[in-house]
């Protein structure tokens, strides 16, 4: 450690080490990246080699044989939809149960509490039923009701957290000048949340467009025209496996998220690790 | 929107002024507090609770599918677990990977972030690329993993072939010894940036006067981690320790979209075993069962974990 300061222009073998290894740990994406533009018979015979020439069929594939655009967009709406539901009710909630004297107020803080530690697998079934029960089983509707119900106690979690930083005085001024409780939060403390909102959207933005698993199991590969779950199908159907579209596909719905993640890289591992830290 | 909750909270208000003056700041309250809570209490309540105790009530009847009616019987389902031979073999597959994830997310995931936690040049660059992953779909990654560990065309096999050393070309994922690194592999992956990252949060707020008293006492690199780095970093252990064993109790949407519980029945974790009672056979009833009884065990697990690891943390 002493030497530490002398040797600030020491040759930086730790920054190359760690260099190729992060560049091998990453070489799985830029295959497929490389792949993605070779014909199947090419991506067999030379799985590591430079394409012989640029095979972009892969992708127009996608939208003509596959159509994947219906899919994208319905996943877009879908992110757009649970995520404005997510930043109403969860802030609103968390603001009433950390703020406002409520009856109920610690009751509901430990509810939501467990939430967290509550498994899909216990809910998933019955899940199921319920939504038979209310006939709206495999529609959009449901699955953008267990979305938000399921986001619920992590964002309150995370609201929570955040409130605690925000001043009582606001409030209390707010308060006396005649401000409901409700207009209160919605002119003074919501604002205020901003950098909390910005987390819940980055988090669940990538989560909703991610997931396959429960798209999959709430709606379906039929009626579900969501892209994870649209790839999947179009995998399932093929006993042998056009890696060539596959890779494409890989792409295609991973563009989206690299772009939103080399954006905003800092807010984005800020933001992901924001409910574990607390 | 904003517009409704206004006009909502004017209209409480008109109707308890008129009737009830004496009470019409507690009603004020009471109706804040019902458009406040109201939507988040009513969905957690309605879509979390509700299929919770419903998958309870279940679980104590032998229903086996969307027609027929579940009849009750009691604590058969959970007595026929005692003999279920497959959610042995289940549970011992989910506790291998379980312990393989718990450790290598709690001290590789550390080594990792002290090591990157040095870099003085490219420290975005290096930090990012370990990152990636992590924001790439499991289904993404899944089908990454498959492709390179694919016997015939796979990248891996073929990279050793050409290196000549066609002896060390396995079949990652048809091996039934394999398979379960290979399913461990995928979930590293995936995760190593996460886990990191907490890690290297918590490196951050720790104090320099620490480190620079080490060096005054001429600690080497591997006092200052034993002495400093580690022991301020276990708090974020518990976390991560946690977070880790979560991920591997509940591991398989990775079961789902790579092998399916092949081969054989070598992959079925208790999740995926569940998922296939409930969802692909049609025991929903025995499926609310393992479902419960996994879950308590989770907590148990959990509990301990916690209690264990948070006597040895330090508090500055």
């Amino acid at each position: 450690m002493m030497a530490h300061s002398r040797k600030r222009r020491r040759f930086p073998y730790l920054e190359i080490l760690l260099l190729a290894v992060g560049l091998l740990f990453v070489s799985p994406c830029f295959i497929a990246l490389l792949n993605s533009f070779k014909t199947l018979r090419e991506i067999v015979l030379s799985p590591l080699g430079v394409p012989e020439r640029l095979a972009f069929e892969n992708y127009t594939y996608l939208f003509t044989g596959v159509r994947l655009a219906k899919p994208m967009a319905n996943s877009f709406l879908m992110c757009i939809a649970v995520i404005v539901c997510l930043i109403t009710t969860a802030p609103m909630a968390a603001y009433s149960l950390m703020r406002r004297r409520m009856a109920t107020g610690k009751f509901l803080r430990i509810a939501f509490l467990a939430g967290l530690t509550i498994p899909f697998q216990i809910i998933m079934v019955p899940l199921l039923q319920e939504f038979r029960m209310l006939h709206i089983q495999f529609s959009y509707l449901a699955l953008l009701i267990h979305y938000v119900s399921w986001g619920l106690p992590l964002c309150i979690f995370i609201y929570s957290g955040f409130m605690s930083t925000i001043p009582k005085e606001l409030e209390e001024s707010a308060a006396i000048d005649g401000c409901g409780p409700v207009s209160t939060f919605w002119r003074i403390i919501f604002p205020l949340l901003m950098p909390c909102t910005v987390t819940v959207i980055i988090f669940w933005g990538l989560w909703i467009w991610n997931d396959f698993m429960q798209a999959f199991i709430i709606m379906g590969t039929s009626k579900g025209q969501l892209v994870f779950v649209q790839l999947w199908r179009f995998l399932s159907d093929k006993y042998v496996k056009n890696w060539n579209y596959i890779f494409a596909g890989v792409v295609v719905l991973s563009t989206p998220v690299t772009i939103l993640y080399l954006l905003m890289q800092r807010r984005f591992i800020k933001g992901l690790t924001a409910g574990a830290i607390k | 929107m904003k517009r409704g909750i206004y006009a909502k909270e004017a209209l409480t208000r008109m109707s308890s002024s008129a009737r009830h003056g004496a009470t019409r700041k507690h009603l004020h309250q009471a109706a804040a507090s019902l458009i406040l809570c109201g939507p988040a209490v009513l969905l957690y309540a309605g879509f979390i609770v509700f299929p919770a105790i419903l998958g309870f009530a279940y679980s104590l009847t032998d229903w086996s599918g969307w027609t027929t009616s579940p009849n009750y019987t009691g604590l058969d389902n959970f007595r026929e677990l005692t003999q279920d031979g497959r959610f042995f073999d289940a549970i011992r597959f989910t506790l291998f990977e379980t312990v393989l994830i718990v450790v290598f997310f709690s001290f590789g995931s550390m080594l990792l972030a002290v090591l990157l936690d040095k870099l003085r040049i490219l420290k975005g660059l290096i930090r990012g690329l370990f990152f990636y992953p992590y924001v790439l779909s499991i289904l993404v990654s899944a089908l990454l993993f498959q492709y390179m560990a694919n016997y015939r065309e796979g990248a891996v096999n073929t990279l050793l072939r050409a290196m000549h050393l066609e002896a060390l070309a396995q079949d990652w994922m048809g091996d039934t010894r394999l398979v379960a690194y290979f399913i461990f592999g995928l979930v590293a992956w995936n995760g190593l940036g996460f886990f990191t990252t907490v890690y290297l949060a918590n490196l951050q707020t720790i104090p320099t006067e620490l480190y620079e008293a080490a060096r005054i006492d001429g600690a080497g690199a591997g006092r200052v981690f034993t002495r400093i780095q580690f022991p301020m970093l276990l708090p974020t252990l518990t976390t991560n320790s946690v977070l880790a064993l979560i991920t591997g109790i509940n591991l398989f949407p990775q079961i789902v979209v790579t092998t399916q519980g092949g081969p054989g029945w070598r992959t079925f974790t208790v999740g995926y075993y569940i998922f296939h009672l409930g969802v692909l056979s049609n025991r929903q009833g025995y499926a609310a069962a393992v479902s419960f009884v996994t879950f308590a065990a989770l907590v148990i697990i959990a509990a301990v974990q916690v209690a264990l690891l948070r006597r040895r943390e330090v508090s500055l």
